[in-house]
């Protein structure tokens, strides 16, 4: 079906450009090395106050590096005019939605992978036994923020002020996916049991599916007239 | 068969009227030149025909398709060649080409690729990025892809640009052929000169209204 | 169309609106700081309620006929429908405002501090945000069908994460530091009732009648550009023709 097949080629295309351009990874690794950095100057940290506040710095590196990779998606579609022919594709616009969401999935996600080690060896963390439950949540975070940013992403992107606009719209809508993957982070890095914070996780699951679907349905407004 | 007809469109952007209460119609196996100077709203009719954007006021119908309510089938049929060559710049121009008829549901063989490369004279630079290519080279391989995609409706905004005699010539014998098997093109252009031997009707727009010009007035360089 | 007849119906009631609206609130104004004993517990600081709690209502209203609207407009594209929405979020962006001033104004003396992290607080900061967001963004188009449509997919994003929003500010609240104030202490007797009726109707008499007038105003702007416009390419049509 050409539905499967239009994402499958999105998905290809933004790989392989990342593959040979490098620009979006190694530009949000960089830059959330700087978050990481101005944080650890702006708290004196010794060990308690690090296991308080580690979480809420995690993802708040892990958002602006987001929001850097959602920007570049749509903006790269900008170059030889390339989103109006994404427009006229004879096919329904939820395709290329779902098809640049994963795109935008993997991208973050391998940044966040990258750079957890570098929490780990800065703020001493201790996460041996807590590491799948961490990958959980990342993997949950991720996917809500990439399910609304991509859709933000493709808005802002054929406005006026782009770059500003995407951070205005996109940070007070994922507020709930900042709390739940805040507050489940320190449940994990502080080893309490499991059933004390998995509500986040489900909040994490029931915001990524109402999302998704939301904005698949919206998207078809975003990118068509 | 009537390919474009469109009643009465206007478009405005804020306080401006771009388009004033456009009407035209084109048959099948006829080549419609828009002259116009620049600012005139070609671009935006063509984009408005293109289901890229939707007309403040009027109707327009693509093969007898509803231009606002049956978009997926028009443009299954219909392909525009528009100022930017929808290339990314870090594939190569096989890779593009891939990529835009997979988009548009199509599977062109490796062999038709090359013949097209080969046809608008690219066929050297297969395995090039389009980040090395020159704004001729683009609009070579945006032509290579309107030949794999052999739309039934063809809208080309100002397709002589950037292009050298060889390619011009080119160019033009794509839009023969297309008229041959009974396609319809609407070409916007200012140059007259190298759009005349294809042309078989013109008009003039200006300031957002179209009139339909003759033939014998296009060769009379008054009108421009 | 009919909501053009239901417009034109509904401005010849407009005044009714506005003479309803300015009777209500006077009414309960004067019922409300002068008319009713102070509150047992939080003595005359809780005549502030009387403003503070029609206006957070109305401002939820607001967001809602936002959202209905915006729904409305991509369902019908009718521009007339998009000049409401336009017009509903900049008031409820306004009622907003005022609600949370009010509210951090009752704040003070109550709870000892101009702002807290409270739910209700923080998810109405968060509305007025989207509110704002939406209403910058209107003015970073200029194709006004692709203002319209870009902004109903904003409120209607919005209209889904409003009540996640809520409750997940709601969650984190209460794991981190217990209620210790709530409006419990406010026992609702008839002598804080009546006034409080009156406001809520007056306020939303109020915002109806700002919601017409503000729409009218759009419509007809809409309209006059439109004129101009075309004015403007027949002029120079005639200056170019010879």
């Amino acid at each position: 079906m050409n539905f499967f097949n239009v994402i499958r080629w999105i998905v290809w295309k933004d790989l392989v450009t990342e593959l040979r351009s490098r620009e979006t990874i190694s530009s949000m690794v960089f830059f959330a090395l700087i978050v990481i950095l101005i944080f650890s100057f702006s708290f004196s940290m010794d060990q308690q106050a690090a296991r308080e506040v580690i979480a809420g710095i995690i993802w708040v590196a892990f958002a602006f590096t987001g929001i850097i990779g959602l920007g570049k998606s749509f903006s790269a579609e900008l170059q030889n005019d390339c989103i109006e022919a994404l427009q006229m594709v004879p096919e329904s616009k939820g395709a290329i939605y779902l098809g640049k969401v994963a795109a935008n999935f993997l991208f973050i996600f391998v940044v966040e992978i990258l750079l957890f080690p570098m929490f780990v060896i800065f703020f001493n963390l201790d996460v041996v036994e807590e590491i799948s439950l961490l990958l959980l949540i990342f993997f949950l975070a991720t996917l809500g923020l990439s399910a609304v940013g991509t859709l933000f992403s493709a808005l802002t992107v054929q406005i006026r002020a782009r770059e500003v606009m995407l951070p205005i719209l996109l940070l007070p809508m994922v507020v709930p996916v900042m709390i739940a993957a805040v507050e489940a982070t320190k449940g994990a890095l502080n080893g309490d049991p499991l059933p004390m914070y998995s509500q986040w996780l489900e909040l994490l699951a029931i915001f990524d599916v109402i999302f998704t679907v939301v904005s698949f349905w919206m998207f078809e407004f975003v990118m068509d007239n | 068969m009537t390919a474009i007809a469109c009643q009465a469109i206007s478009k405005s952007y804020g306080h401006y009227e771009v388009l004033h209460d456009i009407s035209l119609t084109i048959q099948e196996g006829e080549c419609f030149s828009l002259f116009g100077p620049n600012g005139a709203g070609k671009t935006t009719l063509l984009k408005i025909l293109a289901t890229l954007q939707r007309p403040s006021e009027g109707r327009y119908e693509i093969l007898g398709l509803d231009g606002l309510k049956e978009k997926e089938t028009i443009r299954a049929n219909m392909m525009f060649l528009a100022h930017g060559a929808y290339l990314y710049d870090d594939l190569n121009a096989k890779e593009n080409l891939a990529f835009a008829l997979a988009l548009r549901g199509q599977t062109p063989t490796d062999r038709d690729m090359k013949l097209a490369l080969d046809r608008v004279g690219i066929g050297a630079f297969a395995e090039m990025k389009i980040r090395n290519y020159s704004a001729g080279m683009k609009k070579r391989l945006a032509l290579a892809k309107a030949m794999l995609a052999k739309p039934k409706v063809l809208l080309l905004d100002e397709p002589f640009t950037a292009l050298d005699t060889a390619g011009t010539e080119i160019m033009r014998e794509y839009i023969r052929e297309r008229l041959s098997e009974n396609g319809a093109v609407l070409m916007s252009t200012h140059d007259h000169d190298k759009a005349r031997p294809i042309t078989s009707r013109a008009g003039m727009l200006n300031q957002g209204m179209l009139k339909e010009i003759s033939l014998e007035a296009l060769k009379s360089d008054e009108l421009f | 169309m009919i909501i053009h007849r239901v417009i034109r119906k509904v401005q010849r009631f407009q005044g009714w609106f506005g003479g309803g609206a300015a009777l209500c609130i006077i009414a309960g104004l004067y019922i409300g700081l002068i008319g009713s004993p102070p509150d047992y517990y939080q003595g005359e600081v809780v005549r502030i309620m009387y403003v503070h709690v029609p206006l957070a209502h109305t401002s939820l209203f607001a967001y809602i006929v936002l959202s209905i609207g915006s729904m409305w407009y991509l369902w019908k594209r009718d521009p007339i429908v998009d000049n409401m929405c336009h017009a509903v979020a900049a008031i409820g962006a306004i009622f907003t405002t005022l609600a949370l001033a009010t509210g951090m104004i009752w704040g003070k003396p109550t709870w000892n501090t101009w702002w807290t992290w409270d739910a209700r607080l923080t998810s109405y900061t968060i509305m007025l945000m989207i509110l704002i967001g939406y209403l910058m963004l209107r003015t970073f188009i200029d194709d006004s069908e692709k203002e319209a449509r870009y902004a109903a997919v904003l409120a209607i994003l919005g209209l889904v994460d409003l009540p996640i929003i809520h409750f997940s500010v709601e969650w984190w609240r209460t794991l981190h530091q217990p209620q210790s104030i709530s409006m419990r202490g406010v026992s609702i007797s008839s002598g804080i009732l009546i006034p409080l009726m009156c406001m809520s109707i007056g306020m939303s008499l109020l915002f109806s009648y700002m919601l017409m007038v503000r729409t009218q105003l759009l419509y007809l702007d809409r309209l006059l550009h439109a004129k101009k416009g075309r004015l403007m390419s027949q002029f120079h049509m005639s200056k170019t023709d010879p």
